[in-house]
């Protein structure tokens, strides 16, 4: 109940910042074209372009959100008044963590067709497969993304020790999205690069493990 | 007593702000709290509210410490100061509901509609509060601070931006509060504003409080 209130509320509070969601969008769809600009108009490997720069995209502009996020919860204190209103902190956690998720899965379902469009790769079939990979990158995105802002939170820098935190604890996600989701465009399958799929859930469970840990302290600490 | 803070100190950097103040809140208490400005009113309110640690000292609910018991010690501890603490991007009663269920208050939109209306805030309980004045902005904050009814009440200056409704309006649910059992610590200048029901005035002076008449 607690983390579908937190939920729908970062949810309510994203889905009103028009003017961020528009920036959002259109910083993520300008990555898109302009690697697809700089790696064509002849691709050499269509397949590892697109998809490198499918979760590149997704990468910085997934900053951009965690960023915002962030910044809607320390603006007015409203952050504050959820630490001391008492509630189990994993379930705010958790719930904030979801909503951050969904934001980057709509960012995925955005800039997914335009990859696979402006590169000429991906088909129907693979894409519940796709759609897979997302869904392990994304969690360990979410997951650490979310423990991290806590952690900045209360930092004038914050912007900046999120991004240093973040870059290289998500560099085997990526390298795990960035393969699969080229096996799956080039082969059709992910049996030639399937052990990553290993790694990336043990990172993403590492990061709903330290949450679930670190979450209550690390917003105690902020003071 | 309900609420209790004993030796409380605290420093930031090379300031000393707390140097061993101590205070009790007995059921249906209230206690205004004054001092000058950068005497530490608010630091020590924070403390009790645990919105901050202490240095050293403790504060004790129901005679058990608030850091061993953090939840439930908030549960029963309500708060303004002199942010809002409420979300700009909800209305508010989207704010008001939100934090009342997050409280486990059972009818927490009923209680949020009685709370605005009493705040003269009905028609402006469904609207953006980004452009809502200091006054407009501290309702909706005493609002939330009150709404779970809490056995405690920490109010940093309660009266700032409120106009003489809002002041009587706040003065009336603090006596309510007081009637139905509530501690309450009042941190103020104003003197003038605060309800008749006033039991002890203190002071913080030099880190300590003093008992002020």
């Amino acid at each position: 109940m607690i983390a579908l209130l937190v939920l729908a509320k970062d949810l309510k509070l994203h889905a009103r910042d028009a003017r961020f969601l528009a920036t959002l969008a259109l910083f993520a769809l300008s990555l898109v074209l302009i690697l697809s600009v700089a790696f064509g108009p002849l691709f050499q490997d269509p397949t590892r372009e697109a998809s490198a720069t499918l979760w590149a995209a997704l990468f910085f502009a997934g900053v951009l959100g965690l960023t915002r996020a962030l910044d809607l919860e320390t603006e007015s204190g409203g952050g504050e008044a959820l630490r001391l209103a008492g509630a189990d902190p994993f379930l705010v956690y958790a719930g904030k963590a979801a909503a951050n998720f969904l934001l980057l899965a709509a960012l995925f379902v955005l800039l997914l067709p335009c990859a696979a469009v402006f590169f000429d790769v991906g088909s129907l079939s693979v894409a519940p497969g796709v759609a897979g990979v997302a869904a392990l990158a994304l969690i360990g995105y979410a997951a650490w993304g979310t423990l991290f802002a806590a952690l900045a939170r209360g930092l004038k820098a914050r912007e900046l020790l999120l991004s240093i935190l973040l870059f290289p604890t998500l560099i085997p996600l990526w390298i795990g999205a960035v393969k699969l989701t080229r096996s799956l465009w080039a082969e059709g399958s992910i049996d030639p690069v399937r052990d990553w799929v290993k790694i990336m859930i043990v990172v993403d469970s590492m990061g709903i493990a330290l949450a679930a840990w670190l979450y209550e302290s690390i917003q105690e600490a902020e003071e | 007593m309900i609420l209790a803070a004993r030796d409380i100190r605290k420093r930031f950097e090379d300031r000393i702000v707390l140097r061993g103040a101590s205070l009790e809140l007995h059921p249906g208490e209230i206690v205004l709290l004054g001092g000058r400005n950068g005497s530490g009113k608010t630091t020590f309110a924070r403390i009790l509210a645990t919105s901050l640690g202490p240095d050293a000292g403790t504060v004790t609910l129901d005679g058990r410490p608030v850091r061993q018991a953090l939840r439930e010690s908030r549960r029963s501890i309500g708060f303004s100061t002199h942010r809002p603490l409420l979300y700009l991007g909800l209305t508010p009663l989207e704010n008001l509901e939100f934090f009342g269920k997050l409280a486990g208050v059972a009818d927490a939109g009923s209680r949020a509609t009685q709370l605005l209306s009493s705040f003269g805030l009905e028609e402006f309980a469904g609207t953006g509060m980004e452009h809502f004045s200091r006054g407009m902005l501290q309702r909706v904050s005493l609002s939330r601070a009150l709404l779970p009814e809490p056995r405690v009440l920490v109010l940093d200056e309660p009266y700032a931006g409120l106009d003489e409704q809002g002041t009587q309006t706040l003065n009336a649910l603090l006596l309510e509060a007081k009637g139905r059992g509530a501690a309450t610590l009042l941190v103020s200048h104003d003197r003038e504003r605060v309800p008749p029901g006033i039991t002890r005035v203190c002071a913080l002076r030099d880190g300590a409080i003093e008992a002020a008449g």
